[in-house]
C-alpha cells in the first residue's frame, strides 16, 4: 500500500523466531507494514497470531530476528538500550491492558511521568492539560485506587500523549473494561488520531472496538492476511474477520 | 522534587508498617554501634575529669611518672622555662572516709586531700570565702572546703574532720567554707602544704606542681619545653597514667563493636529481604516505567534512593536511641562504678569518629543491602508491563554460592584460631558471612528434617508451611541468617560472661586463701590509697590466734614505654596466706626466687602483651634509674587479673622504688583458734586504721560475687538489644510471605481452609524458620564464644572456657518465643483476608 503522506512506521521483512529446532515458533514471518501520520490502525487476529509480538517490536521492547523497523524516520536497528529508552520516552506512547499506573502517584503525577523522566519543567502543566482533554479535569489529584477502570485507562492515555509522541501503541486497551467504558476508550483513541493527529496502532480482540479505527490489519500465523480501510460502522471488522475465516 | 525521590518516598510511605519494620532494624543496629561506643570515651573523659584539677587557671600539671612523691625543687626547674609564669607545689591524695554500717549506699566514700602552698597557690587557684577564714601559715590542724561539700559531710566552721593517716588517724578543724561548687568525684579539702606532707608522711616531698603560662604562650610548645626540662621521670599534662585500665576498656569496646556490627548485619539482611520482595511486587510498575522511557540506571537509582531515605531515617532514630541506650547503661553502671572504683561517670560521650562511624555504617549498610535487589530491578524488561503478574514462585541457583560459603567458613577458622583479637573479630565476621552464603543451599534439606517433629503439632498445616518456606529458599535463608546472627550473639556473649565469671570465681578461691583481709576502701586507683606503715602488720602478727601475716605493697614503673603496676610481696610469708594461679611452666618456686635477687613474676596480661618467657630480662625504669629484672614465672591473682602487673619482693620495692608501706594485708588463723574471739581482737587493732576495712575472706568473696552479678545486669540488657533485630527479621519475612501469597491464601480459604488453619499455617512457617535459625545460631554462637574466650586468654585474661548451658537454654527459649511472637501479626492478617478480594488480587 502506498501513501502520499510521510510514514510514521515503516516495517520491512520483519521476522521474529522464538526457540529453535523442533521447538521453533515463528511469531512473525516476513511482515511489511507502513503506517502514515495520523492514522488509527487496529491489528486483529487469533491468539498467537503475532500481533502482540509486532507491538513489542514496534515499541523497541523486544528485538527482531530479521527485518527492519523505523519509527518516525529513526531505524531501531542497533540502537543501544539508553537511546532506545529515550526514543520510547519521546516518540512513542504506550497504553496497556492493565493500565499500569504507579499506585502511589496521583493522576497528574502518573500522566506526567515520561515528561518528568525527561526533565521537562512544564511536566505538570502539560499533563494537566492532557487530563483535561481526556475528560479527567476534575480527578487530577486522585490516586489509581480512587479511579474506575475507564478513568485509569484515560490517565494512561493522557500519559501516552503527554510527550506529544508520533505513535501511540495500545495493547488490548479495553480488555479489562466493561463495554460502556470500552466504547468510550475506543472513541478517545479515534480522537487521538483524528483531532490530535497521532498515529495509533491498537491490538484488540473486540470487533466493536476495532470499528473505531480507520484501517484494519488482520494477522494469522505471523503473517498479515488482510489489510483494509474501515468505514466507521460496526460491520466492517466483522465482515473482514468472516472473510478471513477468523470468526 | 526529583522523580526518583518522589517515587521512593511515596512507595516507602505506601508500604507503611513494612517500611517501619525494616527501618527499625537499622535503628537497632545504629543504636548498638553508637550507644556502645559512647560509653568508652565517656569513661576516658571521666578519668581525665576526675584526675585533673577541675577549676582554676591551671595550664599544666606535673606529676611523677612513677606516681611517687618528689622533691620541691622541680618548681624552680619549671620556672626556668620562659613561658611558665608561675608554679605552685602541692600534695594531692585520695583518702577513704570511714564508712559506718548504716550509711546510705550513695554516701561519700572518699575525699581528695589537697595540700596547698599558700604563697604561690593564688596564681593558679581562687579560694572565694563564704564563711570563716582562709588558711594561714602555721595552720597545721585546719582545713577549708567548699560549702556544698561541708553540707554533705554535715560539717560547719569549728567542727572536726577526721582523716585516715599513715600512722592511724588525724583530726582537723574546719576554719573556712568556700563558695565554689564541688565537682562530683573531686570532693576536695584543703590543708596547708606542711600539714598535708605530715599527714601522708612525705617529709618535704610533694606529689604535684600546678603551673600557669604567660599570656599568649604557645601551649603545646610550652608543655614540650617543660617536659624536656624535667626529663622522663615526670609526667607533664594530664594524669593519664591509667593506661592499663584503658586497655581493658578497649577490649570491651572491641566486643561492643563486634556485637554492634552483628546487629547492623542483621539489619542489612532484613533490608535486603524487603527489597527483594519489593522488586518482585513491583515488576509490573518497573516494566511500565521502562516502557515509557525510564533508563535502567534511573530504576536502580530509584531503589537506592528508597534505601537511602530509609537509611537516613533509621540512622537518625538510631542515634537518638543509642544515646538513650548509653544513658540507660550509665544509669545502671554508675552506682557500681562509684561504689567499687570511686569514680564518677557523668554521661555518655560521643566522639566525632563515633558519629561518623555510626552514620556511615547505618546509611551504608542500608544502601549496600539494597544494591543487589536494585540491580535486579534494573534488569526487569519493559515486556513485564505487558504480562499478567506471575505467581511468587522463583527458585535461585545456590550451588556455586554455597561452595564459596563453605570456603569462607573454612578460611575464617584460621582467623578464629590465631588468638589475636583483631583477627578473631575479622574471623567472626567472615565466619558469619560464610554461614550466610551456605544457608540457602542447606535451608531446604534442614527444613525437611525439622518439619517432621513440627508436623506432630501441626498435622494438617505443617506440610504447606514447609513448602511455603522451601519455595523461596533465598528469602528463607536470609531470614534464617538474620535469626542466626541475633542468637549467635546471645550464645557467644553468654559464653564469654560465663567464662569470665567462672574464671574469676577460680581466682577468688585460689588467690584469696587468707582468712582475713585488710583492704583500703578504694583499691583500684592505687595512687590514691593511704597505705599503712609496718606497725599494722606487726600488730596483727602479735594477736593471739593469728598464725601468718603477709602484706602487699604497690608502686608503678615504666617498662617498654608503658606503665605497669608493681606489687611487692614478701616471699617468705606470701604462700602461707595466698597463692598464684600459675600459667603452664611456672610454679610456687618462682615466689621463693623473688627473694634471691631482682626477679619478677608477671601476670598473664603483662606477659602476653610483652611476649615474655620465663628467664627473660625485663628492664624497668624506677625512680632510682633503670634496673634489670628477670622473669621467674607467670601467674595471676584475682585483684590484678585485668591490669598489667608485675610482682617483685618487698626488699626490691624498697631498694628501687623507695616503697615501704603496706597496701593490703592478709592473715590466717592458727588451727583451732576461736574465730569470734580472734575476729574481735583483729577488729580492735584495725579500728585505729580507718582507711582499711577488715574482711573475712568468705564475706569478701560474697561481696565480690555480688558486685559481679550486678555487672551481669548490663549484659542482660545488651543481650536483649542484640536479640531484637532477629525478631524483626522474622516478622518481616512472615509479613512478606503472607502478602505475596494473598491470592493463594484466598484460594485455600475458597477450597475450605478455616481461618484457624490459615493462622496455624503461618505460625508453623514461622516456627520452622526460627527453629532452623536457632540451630544455626546456637552452633555458630558456641563456636564464636569459644574462639573469643580463647582470644581473651591468649591476650592474657586467663580464663577457662565454660560451656554456656544457660545461654543455650535462653537461646532456644528466645528462638521459639520469637517464632510464635513474629507470627501473631501476619497470621492474623492472613486469616482475616477477604476471600473474594484476595482471589481477585493481581
Amino acid at each position: 500500500m502506498t501513501t502520499t503522506t510521510a510514514s510514521i512506521v515503516e516495517i520491512s521483512g520483519l521476522t521474529k523466531v522464538y526457540g529453535s529446532g523442533a521447538a521453533e515458533v515463528r511469531a512473525l514471518d516476513d511482515v511489511d507494514l507502513l503506517v502514515p501520520e495520523g492514522q488509527f490502525v487496529t491489528v486483529m487476529g487469533p491468539s498467537g497470531c503475532g500481533k502482540s509480538t509486532l507491538l513489542n517490536l514496534l515499541g523497541g521492547l523486544d528485538t527482531p530476528t530479521a527485518g527492519t523497523i523505523s519509527i518516525n524516520g529513526t531505524p531501531l536497528g542497533d540502537l543501544p538500550d539508553d537511546q532506545l529508552t529515550e526514543l520510547r520516552r519521546r516518540r512513542i506512547g504506550f497504553v496497556f491492558q492493565f493500565f499500569n499506573l504507579i499506585p502511589v502517584l496521583n493522576a497528574v503525577e502518573n500522566a506526567s511521568l515520561p515528561l518528568r523522566l525527561d526533565g521537562n519543567g512544564e511536566a505538570n502543566a502539560r499533563a494537566t492539560a492532557w487530563l483535561d482533554r481526556v475528560g479527567l479535569g476534575d480527578r487530577l489529584n486522585n490516586r489509581p485506587d480512587q479511579l474506575s477502570g475507564g478513568q485509569q485507562q484515560r490517565v494512561a492515555i493522557a500519559r501516552a500523549l503527554s510527550t506529544e509522541p508520533a505513535l501511540v501503541l495500545a495493547d488490548e486497551p479495553t480488555g479489562n473494561l466493561d463495554s460502556k467504558s470500552a466504547g468510550e476508550i475506543g472513541g478517545l483513541l479515534r480522537q487521538v488520531s483524528t483531532d490530535w493527529g497521532r498515529s495509533v496502532l491498537m491490538v484488540t480482540h473486540d470487533p466493536r472496538i476495532a470499528s473505531f479505527a480507520q484501517r484494519l490489519v488482520l494477522m494469522r500465523d505471523g503473517r498479515i492476511v488482510d489489510d483494509l480501510m474501515l468505514d466507521g460502522t460496526n460491520e466492517g471488522p466483522r465482515v473482514a474477520l468472516e472473510r478471513a475465516g477468523l470468526l | 522534587m526529583k522523580l526518583p525521590l518522589t517515587l521512593a518516598w511515596r512507595y516507602l510511605r505506601g508500604r507503611g508498617s513494612r517500611s517501619l519494620l525494616t527501618t527499625l532494624a537499622v535503628v537497632f543496629g545504629v543504636m548498638l554501634t553508637f550507644g556502645l561506643n559512647g560509653i568508652l570515651p565517656a569513661m576516658v573523659e571521666a578519668f581525665n575529669h576526675n584526675l585533673l584539677s577541675a577549676a582554676g587557671r591551671v595550664d599544666l600539671t606535673v606529676t611523677s611518672a612513677f606516681n611517687q612523691p618528689f622533691r620541691a625543687d622541680v618548681v624552680d626547674r619549671m620556672l626556668a622555662v620562659p613561658q611558665v609564669a608561675s608554679a605552685s607545689p602541692g600534695v594531692q591524695r585520695i583518702v577513704p572516709l570511714p564508712r559506718s554500717a548504716d550509711a546510705p549506699p550513695d554516701a561519700l566514700a572518699q575525699l581528695v586531700v589537697v595540700g596547698i602552698d599558700l604563697t604561690t597557690v593564688g596564681s593558679v587557684h581562687d579560694f572565694p570565702l563564704a564563711a570563716g577564714r582562709m588558711l594561714t601559715a602555721g595552720d597545721n590542724a585546719a582545713v577549708v572546703l567548699n560549702s556544698d561539700l561541708a553540707g554533705q559531710l554535715a560539717l560547719g566552721v569549728g567542727d572536726q574532720l577526721v582523716l585516715p593517716a599513715a600512722g592511724g588517724t588525724a583530726r582537723f578543724r574546719v576554719i573556712g567554707l568556700l563558695s565554689s561548687v564541688t565537682v562530683p568525684g573531686q570532693e576536695q579539702v584543703y590543708l596547708t602544704l606542711p600539714a598535708a606532707q605530715q599527714l601522708f608522711g612525705l617529709g618535704a616531698r610533694i606529689t604535684l606542681v600546678e603551673a600557669a603560662f604567660t599570656a599568649g604562650a604557645d601551649r603545646t610548645a610550652t608543655e614540650q619545653a617543660v617536659a624536656t626540662a624535667l626529663g622522663p621521670d615526670y609526667q607533664v599534662g594530664g594524669l593519664s597514667s591509667q593506661s592499663t585500665l584503658l586497655a581493658s576498656l578497649q577490649t570491651a569496646t572491641f566486643a561492643f563493636n563486634m556485637f554492634g556490627l552483628f546487629a547492623l548485619a542483621t539489619a542489612g539482611f532484613i533490608i535486603a529481604n524487603s527489597f527483594r520482595t519489593v522488586v518482585a511486587e513491583r515488576r509490573r510498575d518497573i516494566g511500565m516505567l521502562r516502557a515509557v522511557g525510564t533508563r535502567r540506571r534511573t530504576v536502580i537509582g530509584m531503589f537506592l534512593v528508597e534505601s537511602l531515605i530509609q537509611g537516613v531515617i533509621g540512622t537518625a532514630l538510631g542515634l537518638v536511641a543509642g544515646w538513650g541506650l548509653a544513658a540507660g547503661l550509665f544509669a545502671v553502671m554508675a552506682p557500681i562504678f562509684e561504689n567499687v572504683m570511686h569514680f564518677h561517670v557523668p554521661s555518655p560521650l560521643f566522639s566525632a569518629s563515633t558519629w561518623i562511624t555510626s552514620i556511615l555504617l547505618g546509611v551504608g549498610v542500608t544502601v549496600v543491602a539494597a544494591i543487589l535487589p536494585a540491580r535486579a530491578a534494573g534488569q526487569v524488561t519493559p515486556l513485564e508491563a505487558m504480562r499478567p503478574q506471575l505467581g511468587g514462585v522463583y527458585e535461585r541457583r545456590v550451588g556455586r554460592r554455597a561452595w564459596i560459603g563453605v570456603g569462607t567458613v573454612v578460611a575464617s577458622l584460621f582467623g578464629l584460631t590465631t588468638g589475636s583479637s583483631s583477627l578473631v573479630g575479622l574471623g567472626a565476621v567472615v565466619f558469619l558471612v560464610g554461614i550466610a552464603l551456605v544457608a540457602p543451599a542447606v535451608v531446604n534439606p534442614i527444613s525437611n528434617w525439622a518439619a517432621r517433629p513440627l508436623e506432630l503439632f501441626f498435622s494438617r498445616e505443617g506440610a504447606i508451611a514447609r513448602s511455603n518456606l522451601q519455595r523461596n529458599p533465598g528469602r528463607s535463608a536470609i531470614t534464617v541468617t538474620a535469626v542466626m546472627l541475633g542468637l549467635a550473639s546471645i550464645v557467644a556473649m553468654i559464653s564469654i560472661v560465663t567464662s569470665i565469671f567462672v574464671g574469676f570465681t577460680n581466682y577468688l578461691d585460689k588467690s584469696l586463701s587468707a582468712d582475713y583481709l585488710l583492704i583500703p576502701q578504694s583499691i583500684v586507683l592505687g595512687q590514691g590509697n593511704v597505705a599503712a606503715g609496718p606497725r599494722l602488720a606487726e600488730d596483727l602478727r602479735s594477736i593471739p590466734g593469728i598464725a601468718a601475716v603477709s602484706t602487699l605493697r604497690i608502686t608503678q614503673a615504666k617498662s617498654d614505654g608503658g606503665d605497669v603496676q608493681v606489687i611487692g610481696v614478701d616471699p617468705a610469708s606470701y604462700l602461707k596466706v595466698a597463692a598464684f594461679d600459675w600459667n603452664s611452666g611456672s610454679s610456687d618456686a618462682a615466689v621463693a626466687q623473688l627473694g634471691t635477687g631482682r626477679w619478677l613474676i608477671a601476670n598473664g596480661v603483662y606477659a602476653a602483651q610483652h611476649r615474655l618467657v620465663v628467664g627473660q630480662a625485663v628492664l624497668l625504669d624506677t625512680p632510682n634509674g633503670p634496673r634489670t629484672y628477670h622473669l621467674g614465672g607467670v601467674g595471676n591473682d584475682y585483684l590484678n587479673a585485668k591490669l598489667s602487673t608485675l610482682y617483685a619482693s618487698q626488699d626490691n620495692l624498697q631498694r628501687d622504688f623507695n616503697v615501704t608501706t603496706d597496701m593490703l594485708l592478709m592473715a590466717n588463723r592458727t588451727a583451732g583458734a576461736d574465730p569470734d574471739a580472734t575476729k574481735a581482737r583483729v577488729d580492735r587493732v584495725v579500728a585505729g586504721y580507718p582507711a582499711f576495712r577488715l574482711y573475712e575472706s568468705s564475706s569478701w568473696r560474697a561481696e565480690q560475687m555480688r558486685t559481679f552479678s550486678q555487672t551481669i545486669v548490663i549484659f542482660d540488657v545488651l543481650v536483649a538489644a542484640l536479640a531484637l533485630p532477629s525478631l524483626l527479621a522474622l516478622v518481616n519475612t512472615l509479613a512478606i510471605s503472607v502478602l505475596t501469597r494473598t491470592r493463594e491464601i484466598g484460594m485455600l480459604r475458597a477450597v475450605g481452609a478455616t481461618r484457624r488453619q490459615i493462622r496455624r499455617m503461618v505460625v508453623a512457617e514461622s516456627l520452622l524458620l526460627s527453629v532452623i535459625g536457632t540451630v544455626f545460631g546456637a552452633v555458630a554462637g558456641l563456636w564464636l564464644g569459644y574462639a573469643l574466650v580463647a582470644a581473651m586468654s591468649a591476650a592474657g585474661w586467663q580464663m577457662p572456657y565454660s560451656f554456656p548451658w544457660s545461654g543455650l537454654l535462653a537461646t532456644v527459649v528466645v528462638g521459639i518465643t520469637f517464632g510464635v511472637l513474629a507470627a501473631i501479626g501476619p497470621a492474623r492478617s492472613a486469616a482475616r483476608l477477604d476471600v473474594v478480594a484476595a482471589l481477585h488480587q493481581e
